[in-house]
Formats: structure tokens, sequence, C-alpha cells
């Protein structure tokens, strides 16, 4: 019983929180002037309603699970890293210059593209981490506002120096990968790529990380008491230039298996309008910041968006319903609503002292 | 440098300023009780979109704004419930708060118009434009100051009033007062809650002021996400201006001077993805010369707070 106590009460909050979450959806559908059952059921169906579907969901959890999982350790270690966007932005940019310009066979460019991708996000991330660090500039807003400085610069290299000049279409994106250098299909026909395993490793190591190293603790007791943890020796600055490090690679990570799974090429704001940094901070908070709830919680959100997909094609339902449910969640995540149950139940036993 | 710098450069900055400003003295009277909101974004968001709506349907601009007032109010109310009540974390209810009003105003310009992206009607009124009567014959000031609408002046008629029940009035002063210690003055029997509530919802009407004039100012019309970051601007604006309506102003200046350069750069023959940047790098050169507070403060306070 105690077992299944441990393991079930730190569900309860999430799954208040999607509960709510739904019913508002349901209103939302309700005042679109849908049926709330068919729309449900058409979203499940998106979402999961075949092999392909199935596929489809992974293939856009892919990048919000290795955004997630970077946005969780810096929640872990008690910054809020909100430049995600710019990190994946940067890291798409980057692999798709060396998987352009870079001579050699085929997946030695790609490992290198990748590398230097997530290496690019993670520099960029700890510049930020750097300032706060070294100039007291709030890690939260600075992290924000180098997404505007960072996709702005992308849309420059890609309408100016690096655009693709062959087609005939105006858009503004460099030209195509060379197909070798592509990251390989996990099934034929089929969107998921070799970017899943990488995320999925992600988690299992930031587990490891977290749970099994020194490092991992210090982190951990730097988000959880920050006082404490400076009385006991740790060094805030360097941890959080080493989380802010970590955090963006996972994030700049993202961006080059985007590029190279599934783009092929980086076409501006194709990262940016699919919202997967914004999701993927919801993961991370979805799941406390635990990284493979956050991998499940990436999941699921995804899932809610290509399930809404699926109801936009089926129904009347714009897909934004899919948008409203997760930021509803999102906003009772951290609601204490359970705990409020819980301790009025427990005030009524005592004597009522209980605020 | 002739052509770049007149007086109808200033004229643009008190324009563009306007939002930036409505939205920071939102955020300075939620930052003097204790709660950074980061929700400004969403908030003026919605207010943009709500004063359309209110436009289209009720074919009157100062209905239109009531309107936005009224509906920034109401989920201004859900960010004090959750937040306060729930005692959620303030800062992911405003991060949520900003993704829930991107998707409602999608969702919204969906099912209520049926178009995606932006929404736009020629039979729309926007804010008329005043003209201060003997203002506006005074050479210099005249120019700059004169054929704004009546949000502008309104935003620094707020200034004016924010800074009056700040440092003028007992209630003011009780204000700060549970900010500053909320232990402290919930001790000696002040309503801190109540104080919360109503700087969110007076700061949700703020943001309404700010996106009716985003929506309804220049233009008339909503596009998807046109805030583009004024809210997270404007925060920067509240935290440069250490909070204090007169700093405030001074901040928001600087960003509406910096926003109105950048759309004069635009004529030049510069790449426009760098002069866009040019609002959001200034942000964030400004913030290494106005120091926050250290974490060492931040987290010694938190520990003797009472929320």
């Amino acid at each position: 019983m105690n077992r299944f106590n441990k393991i079930l009460s730190p569900l309860l909050q999430p799954l208040a929180a999607i509960l709510v979450g739904l019913i508002a959806g349901a209103i939302a559908i309700a005042i679109a002037g849908g049926n709330i059952v068919e729309t449900y059921s058409e979203m499940w169906k998106g979402a999961f309603g075949g092999f392909y579907f199935l596929t489809n969901t992974l293939a856009r959890a892919t990048p919000i699970m290795l955004i997630a999982l970077g946005v969780a350790l810096a929640f872990r270690s008690g910054f809020f890293n909100l430049g995600s966007e710019g990190q994946m932005v940067i890291g798409a940019i980057t692999a798709a210059v060396i998987g352009l310009y870079m001579p050699g066979p085929g997946w030695l460019v790609s490992t290198a593209a990748i590398i230097a991708g997530a290496v690019a996000g993670g520099l960029w991330s700890a510049m930020a981490g750097f300032f706060d660090y070294r100039f007291r500039v709030n890690l939260l807003i600075s992290t924000l506002l180098l997404n505007y400085v960072v996709v702005l610069f992308a849309r420059y290299l890609v309408s100016y120096p690096l655009k693709d000049r062959t087609g005939s279409a105006g858009l503004n994106q460099t030209p195509m990968l060379d197909a070798s250098v592509w990251l390989p299909k996990l099934f034929k026909g089929m969107p998921l790529h070799l970017g899943f395993i990488f995320a999925v490793i992600a988690a299992v190591l930031l587990y490891i990380l977290l749970k099994r190293t020194v490092m991992g603790y210090e982190m951990r007791m730097i988000g959880g008491n920050p006082l404490f943890a400076v009385y006991g020796g740790v060094r805030r600055g360097s941890m959080m230039m080493t989380a802010m490090l970590f955090s963006g690679a996972f994030a700049g990570l993202a961006g080059a298996a985007e590029v190279l799974g599934t783009q092929y090429r980086y076409l501006d704001g194709a990262l940016s309008s699919a919202g997967y940094a914004w999701t993927g901070i919801m993961a991370a908070l979805l799941a406390n910041s635990h990284p493979i709830g956050t991998a499940v919680a990436a999941i699921f959100l995804a899932a809610l968006e290509t399930g809404a997909m699926g109801v936009e094609r089926n129904t009347e339902v714009p897909l934004e319903v899919g948008d409203i449910i997760q930021s509803v969640l999102i906003l009772f995540i951290s609601a204490r609503l359970t705990y409020s149950f819980i301790k009025r139940r427990k005030g009524q036993n005592t004597d009522g002292t209980a605020v | 440098m002739e052509q770049l710098f007149d007086l109808a450069l200033l004229n643009t900055a008190i324009r563009v300023l306007t939002p930036i400003l409505l939205a920071a003295l939102g955020g300075a009277l939620c930052a003097r009780v204790g709660l950074f909101n980061v929700g400004l974004e969403g908030f003026m968001l919605l207010g943009a979109f709500a004063a359309v709506v209110g436009n289209h349907f009720l074919q009157n601009v100062f209905l239109a704004v009531v309107f936005a007032i009224v509906v920034c109010m109401l989920f201004s109310l859900l960010f004090a419930y959750v937040s306060i009540n729930l005692r959620a974390n303030v800062i992911i209810v405003g991060i949520a708060m900003n993704a829930l009003a991107a998707g409602v105003t999608t969702f919204s310009l969906r099912a209520i118009f049926d178009v995606k992206g932006a929404f736009y009607d020629s039979k729309m009124v926007g804010l008329p434009k005043w003209n201060i009567p003997i203002i506006q014959d005074i050479p210099v000031i005249g120019q700059i100051f004169s054929g704004h609408s009546p949000l502008v002046y309104l935003a620094f008629f707020c200034v004016a009033l924010i800074w009056f029940y700040f440092y003028r009035t007992v209630s003011g002063f009780r204000f700060l007062a549970s900010g500053e210690n909320p232990l402290a003055a919930s001790s000696v029997g002040l309503p801190v809650r109540r104080y919360q509530y109503g700087a969110i919802l007076v700061s949700g009407a703020l943001c309404a002021l700010a996106g009716a004039q985003l929506s309804l100012g220049q233009v008339t019309m909503f596009t998807e996400n046109m805030t583009a970051g004024r809210g997270f601007i404007a925060l920067v604006a509240t935290m440069l201006g250490q909070s204090g309506p007169l700093g405030v102003m001074g901040a928001s200046f600087l960003f509406g001077f910096m926003d109105a350069l950048s759309i004069r750069f635009q004529g030049l023959a510069l790449p426009t993805q760098f002069t866009d940047m040019l609002p959001y790098v200034v942000t964030i050169l400004a913030m290494f010369f106005f120091k926050d507070k250290s974490f060492m403060q931040e987290a010694q306070k938190q520990g003797t707070s009472s929320r």
C-alpha cells in the first residue's frame, strides 16, 4: 500500500490538471459548435489511431522531448530557461550550414552537424547563464529576449546569404541537404526518424545524471534550496553555466535533428510556428521536471497536437483547441488542487485550525 | 543623420511607447505586491483581440475598449485565483496565461471570424486622434505631443495617478507595505490578498488598454501574436524602472524610442531583420546597467514571505 501510494501520489496532481484541461477543451469545442464526444474521439484517432498516426505523433514528440529534457534540467537546478526556441533555432541553422558545406562522407557530415548543433545551442544558452552569473542580467528575461534575436538572425541568413535560389518559390529557406546526410527513418514510409532514439537515450542519460552522479546531486540541491547548496560549498555560478550549457545543448540537438531528420533544410519559421519550444517547456512543467516523466509528458502533449490536427481535418473545430487544453492544464499544474483538497479533509478531522 | 532624427521620430516614439508603458505600469503594480507577472504579454494580446471583437460587434470604439477591459479583467481574475488562492508558482501561471492567450485568440479568430492569421474589416473605426487645443500650436512640443489617440494621454495620466496613489495616499502606502513584507503587513491587519487581487485586476485593465492601442491605434486590425514580445519588453521596463511609475515611464521611453528608430531604419538599405532586432538587443544591453537584485537577497526574502 505504501509503495502504491509512493508511485501514485505524484501522479495525482498532473492527472487533476489534465482533467481540468480536458474540461476547458470541452467548453471550447461546445462554443465552436462541435460535438464533444465525437471531437475527442477524432482527437484520439488523429494521435494514436493506426501505426502511421502513432509514428507521426512520436515524430512530433521528438523535438518536444529533447527540448523538454533540457528545460527540465535547468528547472531542476532552479533556473528558468525560457530560451529553448532560440537555442533550437541556432542548433538547426548550424546543423543546416554544416550539412550543406562540410565535405566528406554522409555519415561523418551528419554526425558533425548533430554535434555542432548541440554545441551551438549549448554555448548560446551558456552565454545567458554567464550574463546572469557575472552581470546579474535576469536569466528569465534574457533567455526570452535572446529568442527574438536569434530567430531574426536566422531569418536574415536564409533571406540573403544562404537563401535557396534554385526553387521558383519565394520561401526563405536554405537549399535542400544531400540525401546522404539525412537521418534514417526508423520505419519505411513513416515520419519517425533516428532523432527519436536520441531523445529516448537522452531521457535515460538525464535520469542517471540527476539521480546517480555528484553533479546531478549538486544541481538538484541548488534547485531545491539555493542557500543550503551555497552553504554546502556548491559553486552556484559554474553550476548555472553548466546547467544552461547542457540545457541549451538538448534544445540545439532538437533543432539539428529536426533539420536532418524531417525538414532536410532550414525553413524560416518552421520551427518557431510549430511551437516546439513552448510545448517542451510545458512538458517539463507537467512532469515536474522528472526526466522519464518529462519524456512521457512530451509524447502526451505531442499527441494533443497531432490529435487536434485530426480534429481539424474531420470536424468543424479549429486545431487550436489543442493549444487551449495544453495551456489550461499548465495553468493548473502548479496550483495545489489536490493539496488544498487533502488539507481541507484533514482540517475536518482536527480542530479546524487549518487555514 | 538629418533624415534620421526629427520631431516626427519623437512623435512616433510617443505612440509606440504607449502599449509598453501601460503594460509596464501593470507589471509595476504586480511587482510591488510581490507578484512577478510574466503574463503581461498574454493579457496584452487578449486585450488587442477583444478590442477588435468589440469594435466589430458593437460598432463603437469606446465600447470596444470597455469590452477589452472586461475580458482582460476576467482572465486576470483567473490568474489571481490560481496564483493567490491555489498558491501556484506565479511564473508558471504567467507562462500558462501567455500560452492560453495565444490559444484563445487564434481559436476565437477561427471560431468567430472564420479567418486564419489576421482579421481586418474596413468598416471598423480606429481610435480617434486628439489634437490638444493649446499645445498643438506650440512649435516643438505640439509636433511631438499632439495628434495621438486618447489612450496615449491616458497612459501618461496613469503614471501620475499611480505616483499619487503610491506616495501620497494612505492606501497606497499600505499597498507598498504589503508587497515589501507580506507577513508583517498581514500581522498588522492589512488585507494583503485584497491588495494582490487589486493589483492583478488593474494590471489586466492596463494591459487591455495597451492591447487596444496596438490593434485600434495606428492600424485597425488583429494579427496572430501581434504583441510580438512587447509584454516581455514591458516586463524589463518594470524592472529597469524599479517598479516606480516615473522610472517605468523613463524605461518605456527608451524602448519606445528604439522601436521608433527601428521603424525609421527600415527606410534605409539595412536588412529589416537587423532593424527588427534593435529593441530586443537594446533591452538586453539595458539590463547590464540596471542590475537585478542578487539571488541571495531574493532567496532570503523568499524565506520571510508568507505566501
